[in-house]
């Protein structure tokens, strides 16, 4: 049996599937040719290695230390999503210039494109002065679900709900298809997203359907983080907030 | 509620933890360890800029050995424009401290690597020297598996070559 030496060098990188490594070890103990060269590879590969361990214990300089734990950072953290701020704050928001209006809008067009695509109905974001309204059925679950009452099976997942520093209702969401996740709050002209986040697959709970507010992505959390006014509503101050509908 | 500043807080220390494993990788394709140094600062920064593009699920090490790479490519090119005809023979008393035996075998290794082209260089330091596996290597490399392992076998053949200091030929 002859192997090539890339079959032996995957050998010594321990790449090879379970069958072709059985043959190259038997292989190996019937013919000291085939040992020799994987020996000369397992050699070239120590070699390598112990000429550049040392480094491993080197000290690392404390500048790189320095720089690591200092460097500016992205404001966000860790985050495996596209994620689509719709207004910097809920206060500056009639401030927000033109222009991060249209770039809000543009992006909200492709993600609420994909939205109504998949969801096979009409829109359920559209864009109204420099915000952007909930409209569809998620404006409908905005409205009337309660998160202490909903199925998983509905296609919108109500998150938590809370009052806002400026004394608005605002109510956390979730979408399956598309996965996006936000943060929506009640103004006079309905629903206004706040922030609105793709979310990925890992955070969907294991009975195969998101979970409620525990894995919002990190933008949406956030966002709410920074707009909540006390604690988030219980399932009956949620309801008392439906019954005055989402008034302040 | 999640705190995302402690978040980026965990992602520093990872980086740190991997501090001498980037130093490694960068020792094994620049000859002085102060020019290693310099990318593996560079890398730090860009990674911190970039925190926002880690994803979770991605493995850390080899997203920061990737970004590594494209900082070492970078100035490899810029280099290449500075001095195009500079071949880095000279200063070879620079790495790191003493240990004299063990410092001139890292040497003698070191230069036989810097022989090879970049691209060999790269296969044969993630594979061999840091360990990862092929699928994991091209992906830092940015190439098909299949373009790694040649790349791996070029770049193990001429260090072979260079290296054996008894030089009987294999067949």
């Amino acid at each position: 049996m002859t192997f090539s030496d890339e079959v032996l060098m995957a050998y010594v990188d321990d790449e090879l599937d379970e069958s072709t490594r059985s043959a190259v070890e038997s292989a190996m103990a019937a013919d000291p040719e085939i040992a020799g060269r994987i020996a000369h590879h397992r050699a070239l590969r120590n070699r390598l290695r112990s000429a550049f361990d040392p480094i491993l214990d080197e000290p690392v300089p404390q500048e790189l230390i320095d720089r690591a734990r200092n460097a500016p950072a992205a404001s966000a953290a860790p985050k495996k999503a596209e994620v689509i701020p719709l207004a910097p704050r809920l206060a500056s928001r009639r401030s927000l210039p033109q222009w991060a209006a249209l770039a809000a809008s543009l992006l909200i067009g492709i993600l609420a494109g994909r939205f109504a695509f998949r969801t096979g109905g009409p829109a359920l974001i559209a864009a109204h002065d420099n915000h952007m309204l909930a409209r569809g059925l998620l404006a409908d679950a905005l409205t009337r679900q309660l998160a202490s009452q909903q199925r998983t099976t509905q296609p919108v997942q109500m998150g938590v709900s809370f009052r806002s520093k400026s004394g608005q209702y605002c109510r956390t969401f979730s979408l399956r298809a598309p996965a996006v996740a936000g943060l929506a709050c009640h103004a006079a002209d309905g629903w206004r997203l706040e922030v609105l986040s793709g979310t990925a697959e890992q955070q969907v709970g294991a009975g195969g359907y998101r979970q409620a507010s525990s894995s919002m992505p990190p933008a949406v959390v956030r966002t709410v983080s920074g707009e909540i006014s006390g604690e988030p509503l219980d399932a009956s101050a949620e309801a008392a907030a439906r019954r005055r509908d989402w008034q302040p | 509620m999640t705190d995302m500043g402690a978040a980026i807080e965990d992602l520093r220390d990872e980086i740190i933890g991997m501090l001498p494993r980037l130093r490694r990788f960068a020792c094994s394709l620049t000859r002085e360890l102060h020019d290693a140094d310099d990318l593996v600062q560079i890398t730090v920064e860009r990674a911190l800029k970039r925190a926002d593009q880690f994803r979770e699920d991605s493995h850390l090490a080899g997203w920061l050995y990737g970004i590594l790479r494209n900082a070492w490519i970078d100035e490899c090119r810029s280099r290449q424009r500075r001095e195009p005809a500079h071949v880095p023979q000279e200063s070879a008393e620079e790495v790191s401290d003493p240990a004299a035996g063990s410092q001139a075998e890292l040497l003698c290794v070191q230069d036989a690597l810097l022989q090879l082209p970049e691209e060999q260089r790269l296969a044969v330091s993630l594979v061999l020297i840091e360990g990862f596996s092929y699928k994991e290597a091209a992906h830092i490399m940015n190439v098909p598996i299949g373009t790694l392992t040649s790349r791996l076998a070029r770049g193990r053949e001429a260090l072979q070559e260079m290296l054996s200091e008894t030089p009987e030929a294999q067949p």
